[in-house]
Order: C-alpha cells, then structure tokens, then sequence
C-alpha cells in the first residue's frame, strides 16, 4: 500500500510541472501611447539581449537587428523591429514592442492591450545609431 | 498475445493516419492562394508535429471565433482587416496568443503541444516568417 503510494506521488510529481495552469503572468501596467512626431533615430543593436519579466521565458533580442521609433509611453520611446518578431511570454503570449529610454531597456509596450509591461532593474544596451 | 499486439498496432496505425492532415500541401496550394484584399492581413497556422499529442485537436479561435483546428501536420489561413487580434486555443486551459496585423501583412502561427495534467496543452506562437516558410512546406490543408 505505502508503494503504491509512493508510486503515486511520484508520478504526481512527474505530471505538476507539465501543468503550467495559468500560473505565469506579465505583470503589466496601464501605458499612454504616443505616436511619435519627431522621432528618435533609428539604431541597430550590437549584442544579443536577453530579457526577463520574472515570468520564466525571457524575450530574446538579436544583434544586428534595425530599431524605428514609432511612438513613447511613460517609460520612454517605443522600437519596433522587421527583422524579428518581440514577443513576452508567461502562460499566454503577448506580441511587444521595445520601451527604451537612456540606451536601457525599460520595458515592452504590448499594443493589443495597450498596457507596459516594465522590466526592472533597466538593461543596458549597445546600440549604434544609424 | 500476437493476435492482441498486432491489433493494438493496427489500431495505433489508425489512430495515427486518421488523425493527421491529409490535404494538399502548403508547397503545392500557396501559389494558388486567392489574393489578399486590400487593407487584410493573412495569417497562416501551422501544426507541424505529426505524431506527438496527436489525439489532441482543439479549435483555433481569432477573437473566440471558431476559423480552424489544430490538426497534426495541418495548415489554414484566414484573412482580417489591419487591427489587433488574439489566437487562442482551449484543452484544459485556454492558451492565447496576441498580436497585431498590418495591412498586407503575412503573418504565421505555429500551434505547439505540450504536457498537461489530463489533457496535452497547444498554444499558438507568432514564428518569423523565414522559419515559418520552412516549417509549414510540408502541412497540408485543413478546412473548417
């Protein structure tokens, strides 16, 4: 009887982790877009960026790829890229655009929700305007 | 006991080949898709795992409309105007994925399984369209 116990929890614990109920969330705060009239210049980023929000998958920035202004929020100018697609991830998936401000990360702005999603502490980049 | 593995085998077999996508193929349709509209964006949803969580094939859903199912190694597309949208796709959790279109945009969604406590988990992620267009060459067709 104990075995089958200890059979059981342990495949208990096998199966919990491949769960993930909706567990995982992007903590995510109100934003006021701002199209952006005279916009920043275009930059391209020169090292491979990895971002975390806290959630357990981090967004992934590549070197190389092209940046555009297109707007700002409170937490600093918006960028959005061609060259790859910006998500953030915890149980759903959020498509996002970069939030930088004094060549840091301050977060991302997700434009279907019309909400920031900050990253804290800021990340610094290496950005080469063009 | 040969009698009864040789079913069990023929009924995997089954299971398996009814279960998957049997229209034509990405490579040879997507030329003969019809044209975008001006002012839609298309986006592509691609299943291309064949065999893992095969049984499982829930609705895919843009803003809680049915368009589709998440057939293993299957494909379809639908068309909307430039706005935002979400994918989702419900088993024993709802999974959704949000994203914004463009007009003349392409986008593509591929459904990825995973582990779940009763039933496996599909969830939709946005793919550039590079890898997309490799993985989706060899999914077929799905109608609604």
């Amino acid at each position: 009887m104990k075995d089958t116990l200890k059979f059981l929890n342990l495949v208990g614990a096998l199966l919990m982790p491949g769960c993930a109920f909706d567990v995982s969330y992007v903590k995510k705060t109100p934003a006021t877009f701002m199209v952006a009239k005279a916009s920043l210049p275009d930059f391209v980023l020169q090292q491979d960026v990895k971002v975390g929000l806290g959630t357990g998958f981090p967004t992934r920035l590549n070197r190389g790829t092209h940046w555009h202004q297109v707007g700002s929020t409170e937490l600093g100018a918006v960028f959005v890229t061609q060259d790859q697609i910006v998500t953030v991830e915890a149980s759903n998936i959020y498509e996002a655009q970069l939030i930088v401000s004094n060549q840091c990360i301050t977060g991302f702005y997700l434009p279907v929700e019309k909400m920031a999603a900050p990253v804290s502490p800021p990340i610094h980049i290496i950005q080469t305007v063009n | 006991m040969k009698k009864l593995f040789a079913l069990l085998f023929i009924a995997g077999c089954a299971v398996l080949i009814t279960g998957c996508a049997s229209g034509p193929k990405y490579s040879a349709l997507h030329n003969t898709e019809p044209a975008l509209a001006s002012g839609n964006a298309r986006v592509y949803i691609y299943r291309a795992s064949h065999v893992f969580g095969c049984a499982v094939q829930p609705d895919v859903k843009v803003n809680d409309q049915v368009v589709g199912c998440a057939v293993p190694g299957g494909y379809f597309f639908f068309d909307r105007p430039a706005g935002n949208y979400q994918v989702s796709t419900t088993t024993e959790v709802k999974r959704t994925l949000s994203l914004a279109l463009d007009p003349g945009q392409q986008r593509y969604v591929r459904l990825n399984i995973g582990m779940g406590f009763f039933v496996g988990h599909v969830w939709p992620e946005l793919i550039d369209n590079p890898v997309a267009e490799k993985e989706i060459q060899n999914c077929h067709y799905t109608e609604k």
